[in-house]
């Protein structure tokens, strides 16, 4: 499948070297198909806010491998000082299950934990599961509406409406860089067909050709309500054990 | 003055006119810009520190109000078509516009937090209705979960409920009507209830305003045919009423011209305008009666004349002096009672100069009334029954003190008894379906109304400490205890139910954790896999502050208090800690409120008295006077407080504001009264002959009043709105009291206290 994508990735890449224009559908296969790296470490900032401007701060600990099929991560709670070192591992498998586990020091216990579906938000913040992984773009229906500069970047607008039509958002509208496959803003739809969530794209980092997105904010404008995720101390590539991702470790913490 | 007088006699027609144009004109307002007031927020002062305070933690932790529908399986709820009722109204409550898709609780919605033999899961109940295989399990796992059996299930399983929360703006009758269509579509076999405050109030402001308008007509009906039997003529009675309507138009006129909105206690202002306009015409017009009688041959400019020269000086004084009382209202922080005060003085003034005005017009236009025709006997039988109650009452005066003594010292026993009720429920009858169908869900589940205790310290993260928690989780049980209070919920609840299932669901581990550093691990674990939405419903991001709820199966204000109090005992031990107890809520607030009104009313009632006196004391020129003729006024006052505490019918906005119209009416009668007899000893005349003729002129007056306006408003016990019955018998009784009092109590201080004797 992803060799297939390359493929064709290949020959889009050749038909706009020959000024062909690029469909939507087309456009978000690129993104999705952008070099990722197989390991990455860094520590993470959560920074949610309400609506009456009050913050909350957690930093984390992260580690994420690919092992073909599955995607494993690692987060170590670091701050607030009340929840350090408690662990948290999931691993994400292509056909688009998770397992999770999550370990109290306070408890001293590991614990398997399962939530109903993809569209629960992730750790009280503006984004959910899905939001935090890529998804397939057989699943929606593109459609290439526009193009536009906005600070600086030239982007792509492409509308995407889900196969799906119990899914969670009726549309997204995707602004991508062109030339670097990265979404630069998003906007999700609800089921009302009404704005619920901006995605922006604050800061990013070029490892190689790998693009991290180090600074991401969802803000959520029903309810007045966002989250930043802040990356720093990236390290793309380095060496990640692989028994990193075991309730052993879980337990370990940081030290 | 008497050219003004003059060109009025001289041109009725035009005077009319114009009175006509002007009533035009208000009711053009009325139609256009008049508007009614039933959200009851609106009410309430808005920078009054309990009400700031409270809006700020509904805004916070979103507290709202919530419709409660409840839908009962003759044997369980547990099988396929209820389970799809419950998930289909859940749904169609979603879909409304008034309702917010995440306000919608139930079964179908509910968070299922379950331990596993490896771990812990939250999850629905249900999203498809399960088949019948699986019904046992989701039996037993709603039973096991105590955040949920009792509050979404019945214990018994044959009651579930959705709760839908609303904002406090979006009621209206349309909403009502499709809440109460949504609710009949799913019956059979199941049968639907809805409650919840929301609808209590609803019903309230749809039936209160429906019963009114069914019994108004009656009752002005009422009203004419008595004072077609008082006035003996069919014109004095149409222009005795035209004055109490177009007082009323004109009040209200201005009000929608100055855009202010009707509220529920404005409607009182006619209730007010009828007893002061009627008994304005009906003294006007008996002083033309005997002035005709005693002049047989007079044409009617020199009747009209007499009669405004005998009546303005004491209608202008009553209505001065009720107008005054009135606008002492303004003292209450109640913005609707300030307006219900200054507009019901501008309709009695309204009423004065109509009296003043169109009643002498409307005798140059259509002729003198007809006079009752005089059998030789009956002609001067008013005026005997007048001596010989003179003559008794003179006789009789340890007696009437005695009995007065009595009934004073009664109603003072009473008024100890007087207990305040906030209460939307028990304004309607024992019996009716909204007061059923609340029991019914107050029977089977926590209760319908909600006490909002809000916890707030400085320091963060106070609200993770177990040594905090576990007295929060204490005062929670000790308020239960109290078999009013159907179940309670906060922050606690959460870790309880976490911690159980963190430890394979033993039941030894439903209790808070031991350590600050575990409350926190699981409250994140909680946002990991539940709906952190909700965690924010019960504390806040720094868990500084902290909000309980407490279901309570009554609204009533006795059973409030009792709440209360067990909650204040805990006010020490948290203060202590740092922490401080507030409340919060539509419950809470209506228990201020109502405190406000009274203490306003009775502040008022207390100002305006001393007005009075000092009115009084002016126009006659002597403080005794003002003292004696505010006697009657104090004795009905009393003695209508204490009826409400006789016979246990708990003060409310309506019976206080009574006490407003128990001084208007009874000013009235002491002030006609006294003119009268001081303009009788000025002519020379003894004290009982004085006193006689007082009694025929002024007395009969009275009683015509008193009689008018107690038949309008006994028709009014006929009612099936229970508060407009207690507003029917209450205006009858102080209509009572008062002549009665004018009459015997106050003439006997006359008496007693030489008032303007002849030298």
């Amino acid at each position: 499948m992803k060799n297939l994508l390359i493929i064709s990735t290949i020959l889009i890449l050749a038909g706009t070297i020959f000024g062909q224009q690029l469909n939507g559908t087309e456009i978000i296969e690129m993104t999705y198909s952008r070099p990722t790296s197989n390991t990455m470490e860094a520590n993470l900032s959560m920074i949610l806010e309400n609506s009456r401007g009050d913050q909350r701060v957690r930093e984390i600990k992260q580690f994420t491998k690919e092992f073909g099929d599955v995607e494993k991560k690692l987060m170590v709670f670091l701050k607030p000082n009340d929840v350090k070192n408690t662990t948290f591992m999931s691993w994400s498998f292509e056909d688009g299950s998770e397992d999770q586990w999550i370990y109290l020091p306070a408890l001293k216990k590991v614990k398997r934990i399962s939530s109903d579906s993809n569209s629960d938000y992730f750790m009280g913040s503006d984004f959910t599961y899905e939001d935090l992984g890529d998804r397939h773009p057989s699943e929606d229906r593109h459609k290439l509406t526009g193009e536009v500069s906005i600070d600086g970047h030239d982007c792509y607008i492409v509308e995407s409406i889900p196969n799906d039509e119990e899914y969670m958002y009726s549309k997204t509208i995707t602004w991508v860089i062109k030339d670097k496959w990265i979404g630069y803003k998003k906007e999700f739809y609800d089921e009302d067909e009404e704005l619920l969530k901006e995605l922006s794209l604050v800061n990013f980092d070029e490892h190689g050709d790998v693009i991290v997105l180090t600074e991401v904010k969802m803000n959520n404008v029903q309810n007045d309500h966002s989250t930043i995720m802040r990356l720093s101390d990236v390290e793309v590539n380095k060496a990640i054990a692989d028994n990193k991702f075991t309730e052993r470790m879980m337990k370990r913490g940081i030290r | 003055m008497k050219t003004i007088r003059d060109s009025i006699l001289n041109h009725p027609y035009i005077t009319m006119g114009l009175i006509l144009l002007l009533t035009v004109f208000f009711f053009m307002q009325i139609k256009n810009k008049g508007r009614m007031e039933t959200d009851l927020d609106k009410y309430m002062p808005q920078n009054h520190p309990a009400f700031v305070y409270s809006d700020q933690a509904e805004e916070m932790f979103d507290i709202k109000d919530g419709i409660i529908i409840a839908i009962e399986h003759p044997e369980s709820i547990y099988n396929g078509e209820t389970l799809q009722k419950i998930k289909d109204i859940t749904k169609s409550l979603q879909k409304m516009d008034e309702i917010n898709k995440k306000d919608v609780t139930s079964l179908y919605t509910a968070d299922n937090i379950v331990g596993t033999e490896d771990g812990m899961d939250v999850k629905a109940f249900y999203k498809r209705v399960p088949k019948a295989d699986k019904l046992e399990s989701m039996k037993e796992g709603v039973s096991n979960n105590e955040m949920v059996s009792g509050r979404l299930v019945s214990d018994d399983e044959t009651v579930a409920v959705i709760i839908a929360r609303i904002d406090d703006d979006v009621f209206t009758q349309d909403f009502y009507k499709a809440i109460i269509e949504l609710g009949e579509s799913f019956e059979g076999p199941e049968k639907v209830y809805i409650a919840g405050s929301p609808i209590v109030e609803g019903t309230m402001a749809l039936l209160g305003p429906a019963d009114m308008k069914r019994m108004v007509p009656v009752v002005i009906l009422i009203i004419l045919i008595v004072l077609l039997g008082v006035l003996w003529s069919i014109k004095s009675t149409i222009f005795t009423f035209l004055v109490v309507a177009i007082s009323s138009v004109w009040t209200f006129g201005l009000m929608a011209w100055l855009g202010i909105p009707v509220y529920a206690v404005s409607t009182m202002i006619p209730v007010m305008l009828i007893a002061i306009g009627v008994a304005d015409g009906i003294h006007f017009y008996s002083h033309l009666g005997i002035f005709l009688k005693k002049n047989p041959g007079a044409d009617k400019l020199t009747a009209v004349k007499d009669m405004i020269q005998g009546m303005w000086k004491p209608v202008a004084m009553t209505s001065v002096t009720t107008a005054v009382g009135f606008v002492s209202l303004l003292t209450s922080q109640v913005y609707p009672i300030k307006y219900f005060g200054v507009f019901t003085a501008f309709g009695v003034l309204v009423a004065m100069f109509l009296t003043l005005v169109l009643i002498p017009a409307g005798i140059m236009a259509f002729n003198l009334p007809k006079q009752r025709i005089s059998k030789d006997k009956s002609n001067h039988q008013p005026a005997g029954i007048a001596h010989t109650f003179s003559i008794a009452l003179l006789s009789q005066r340890k007696l009437t003190w005695v009995l007065t003594l009595v009934l004073v010292l009664i109603s003072i026993w009473g008024i100890n008894k007087v207990w305040i009720n906030s209460s939307f429920l028990d304004k309607f009858e024992s019996d009716s379906d909204i007061v059923r169908t609340d029991a019914f869900i107050n029977e089977k589940f926590g209760g319908t109304s909600t006490i909002n205790v809000i916890l707030e310290t400085e320091s963060k993260d106070t609200f993770k400490q177990p040594d905090i928690l576990k007295l929060v989780d204490a005062m929670q049980d000790d308020v239960e205890a109290y078999n009013m209070v159907g179940s309670s919920f906060a922050l606690t609840d959460y870790l309880k139910r976490m911690n159980k299932v963190m430890n394979a669901d033993d039941e030894v581990f439903n209790t808070i954790p031991d350590t600050e550093e575990l409350n926190a691990q699981y409250l994140l674990l909680y946002e990991m896999s539940g709906d952190p939405e909700n965690l924010w419903k019960v504390t806040d991001y720094d868990y500084r502050r902290l909000n309980v709820t407490f279901q309570v199966k009554s609204d009533n204000s006795k059973v409030i208090n009792e709440v209360l109090e067990r909650i204040e005992g805990y006010r020490q031990a948290l203060s202590d800690e740092g922490i401080e107890l507030n409340y919060a809520g539509s419950g809470y607030k209506a228990l201020i409120f109502t405190d406000l009104i009274l203490e306003g009313q009775i502040k008022s009632l207390v100002l305006s008295l001393l007005i009075i006196v000092a009115l009084l004391g002016f126009m006659f020129k002597s403080i005794k006077v003002g003292l004696v003729g505010s006697f009657p006024i104090v004795i009905t006052a009393l003695i209508g407080f204490g009826v409400l505490g006789i016979f246990n019918i708990p003060l409310s906005t309506t019976t206080a504001l009574l006490s407003s119209i128990t001084i208007g009416i009874g000013i009235d009668y002491a002030v006609h009264f006294l003119d009268r007899y001081r303009l009788n000893r000025n002519s020379g005349l003894k004290l009982e002959l004085a006193l006689a003729e007082t009694m025929d002129h002024s007395g009969r007056a009275i009683v015509f009043n008193a009689v008018v306006v107690i038949a309008g408003f006994l028709v009014l016990l006929a009612s099936v709105f229970p508060p407009n019955r207690a507003l029917g018998a209450l205006v009858s009784l102080n209509m009572f009291i008062s002549f009665v009092g004018t009459l015997t109590v106050m003439v006997l201080l006359i008496v007693k206290s030489d008032l303007f004797s002849q030298k």
